[in-house]
């Protein structure tokens, strides 16, 4: 009586790798005696780096697998998953790169630390590709779990502990909204396959209404949009540097994968209705956002009002996609540029970083930095260029690809806020950099040959962004939703 | 009104009473109490809707488990168990009663099954209806079904296996280096 079932695990596959590979990994990291961990890391890239072939691999092509009620499939690849998937694993990646001497000198060398990292990567992955409520908040936990744990990896510290209390307690707060929002749905529509809910769903429900609020609070708190915002910098300046530098990109990207989906795929014809709520909360977002982190002291708080500004600029392309769906692709150009830019400028906090007592975190303690490490000072230099959007970096023509989809949709005012509080960050973004050159100081830096070539491929990669958009900007329009109907016919 | 309506009235009574009561309440060891209470009205539901199996794993995850965690948690960090007080208070010949009749209750079960009359009693006592069979096998099915939730299940697994190393990873005291 049992049909034999059809699975399509060729759409998963990427994720079987790294939950296998973690899974021995953990294994294998009990033979490894304590003073060699660092292979442990090294170990971590042969997981990450097949599965970042298979998924460029996957480039191009649309399926799903594991069809559900209604015919559609809960877990589906196209080229708007395989686009977010190659960035999740490309800061895997340098996030290994980072780490590995970061918590040997931290003295954080556990081999769980990459377990949890992959872990959590499978998360965010399963966030862009979910195609059903159930799965994207299953995504949301597996995502956010591992983070809640390495925010608090350093146990020693009572900085640590609290940021990992706080992202829990806010984290747990923010899926219960989630799960409520998911509730809610499934009693307007009956069902949580988000094309059957395109369907079914009636405009004048207000259950849907009040579901599709929820569901829109979840994804505010985790992207970390304004006026969910206030766990970042608490979590951003406890948590080990290096964890922080992973899940500001990993965890902001993913959000942001199941937001556009869910809107996109889920509520399209809603377009009007949620246009409105992300552009106000788009425009509170890079307003506190910036205006916050012009009074830091601390160079990760400053980043955490910086991460907070960008989930503004990337939420104009989300509210322009209301009236454009083509809009999304610049919300994903940026994600791409933001990601190298945000990754070399934490590389540079963990080189001048000192790790007995959490000193060489304040602004000031990049006086004098030019003087001895004229190089990484420049790198410093232009990784904040690019985060203000000054020209030839990738943060420009992201900037300019945002505001660019914000005009074409009409939302002029919202570009006029985002050009304005653009020129606000220039404030802060250059306060490090000035002080490293211009001022007498102590500052020293270490930097070890992974952190060496994080710097190098993020300037790299910013210089390409700045200079040649043009065939990235082609690959993230490229990156669309696949079309529903084919998964039935293919999977 | 059917007397499924009055049941529900009831039990919705008691949930939401009870959920009143755990957040007004001053007293956390109490407000534990009628938390458990809540989940109690809530199990209620799951068998009035005929889902005896949500029904006994809300009893048993969140009565039997989670509750009794929390019960714990709050007397080994508040002190409300402090050794100079009496065991007996004002309540206890009401939870005599009480245990008496619950344990009255197991005995009579496990002896009316064991003897010699057993049989008889389980041969008379009413099958659950089909409805309420299937849903369970239903359930379990879905689970492992490739074309339905087989994928939010494995994942499920992931994610526990991951809070599980976490849970370690932080729980593990130092090592002196």
């Amino acid at each position: 009586m049992f049909a034999a079932p059809t699975l399509n695990l060729w759409v998963i596959t990427p994720l079987i790798i790294l939950t296998v590979w973690a899974i021995i990994l953990m294994f294998i990291d009990l033979f490894i005696p304590a003073g060699k961990k660092q292979w442990t890391g090294w170990l971590t890239l042969v997981g990450l780096i097949p599965a970042l072939a298979l998924t460029l691999m996957q480039w191009g092509q649309t399926g799903g697998a594991f069809i559900a009620e209604g015919g559609q499939p809960m877990v589906v690849v196209d080229n708007f998953a395989t686009f977010l998937n190659t960035l999740y694993l490309l800061t895997g990646i340098l996030a290994v790169f980072i780490s590995v001497s970061y918590i040997r000198d931290a003295g954080l060398e556990r081999g769980e630390y990459y377990f949890l990292m992959l872990f959590s990567i499978v998360g965010m992955m399963l966030m862009g590709m979910a195609n059903d409520l159930i799965l994207i908040f299953l995504a949301l936990e597996l995502l956010s779990i591992p983070l809640y744990i390495l925010s608090g990896f350093d146990t020693g510290s009572d900085t640590s502990e609290e940021s990992a209390l706080k992202y829990f307690l806010l984290g747990a707060f923010s899926s219960a909204f989630f799960l409520f929002g998911i509730a809610l749905t499934y009693g307007a529509t009956g069902t949580t396959s988000l094309p059957v809910i395109l369907d079914t769903i009636s405009l004048d429900d207000p259950l849907a209404l009040a579901a599709l609020g929820m569901l829109l609070v979840g994804f505010a708190f985790k992207v970390g949009a304004v006026p969910f915002h206030m766990w970042t910098p608490d979590v951003y300046e406890g948590a080990p540097t290096s964890v922080v530098a992973f899940m500001s990109i990993g965890a902001k990207v993913a959000g942001f994968a199941a937001l556009m989906r869910v809107l996109g795929q889920g509520f399209p014809m809603w377009g009007e209705l949620w246009q409105p709520a992300i552009v106000v909360i788009s425009a509170l977002t890079m307003i506190v956002g910036n205006f916050a982190a012009v009074r830091q002291q601390n160079i990760k708080r400053m980043l955490a009002y910086s991460g907070i500004a960008n989930a503004g600029y990337i939420l104009i392309g989300v509210a322009a996609s209301a009236t454009d769906p083509e809009a999304i692709s610049a919300s994903l150009y940026y994600m791409l540029a933001y990601l190298f830019t945000n990754i070399g400028a934490f590389a540079v906090v963990i080189a001048v970083e000192k790790l007995d007592g959490q000193k060489g975190l304040l602004v000031e303690d990049y006086k004098g930095l030019a003087k001895r490490h004229l190089l990484l000072s420049l790198a410093l230099a232009y990784f904040m260029f690019s985060l203000v959007g000054i020209p030839l970096t990738g943060g420009f023509t992201a900037k300019f690809y945002v505001f660019g989809a914000g005009v074409t949709a009409g939302l002029y005012w919202l570009v006029v806020i985002g050009a304005i509080t653009s020129v606000v960050s220039a404030f802060y973004y250059l306060r490090p950099v000035l002080y490293a050159f211009m001022y007498e100081g102590p500052a020293v830096a270490r930097v070890s040959r992974g952190l060496m070539f994080v710097l190098v491929v993020a300037v790299f990669a910013t210089l390409v962004f700045g200079i040649f958009p043009g065939p990235w900007y082609e690959l993230a329009s490229q990156a669309t939703f696949g079309n529903v109907a084919t998964f039935v016919a293919g999977g | 009104m059917t007397s499924q309506q009055v049941i529900f009235i009831i039990l919705a009574v008691i949930t939401l009473a009870s959920g009143l009561v755990v957040v007004t309440n001053r007293n956390l060891f109490h407000a534990a109490l009628a938390m458990m209470l809540s989940f109690f009205g809530v199990a209620g539901f799951y068998v009035l809707l005929e889902a005896p199996f949500l029904a006994a794993s809300q009893l048993l995850v969140y009565i039997g488990a989670i509750s009794i965690l929390i019960i714990f948690a709050i007397m080994m960090t508040r002190r409300l168990m402090s050794t100079d007080e009496s065991p007996f208070n004002s309540q206890w010949i009401a939870a005599l009663f009480g245990t008496l009749l619950i344990g009255g209750l197991i005995i009579f079960v496990i002896v009316s099954v064991f003897s010699p009359f057993g049989d008889i009693i389980i041969a008379n006592s009413a099958p659950p209806s089909l409805a309420v069979q299937e849903s369970t096998v239903l359930l379990g099915r879905s689970f492992v079904d490739p074309d339905q939730y087989v994928i939010p299940f494995e994942i499920a697994s992931v994610l526990l296996l991951g809070a599980l190393v976490g849970s370690i990873a932080i729980a593990r005291p130092e090592k002196e280096s």
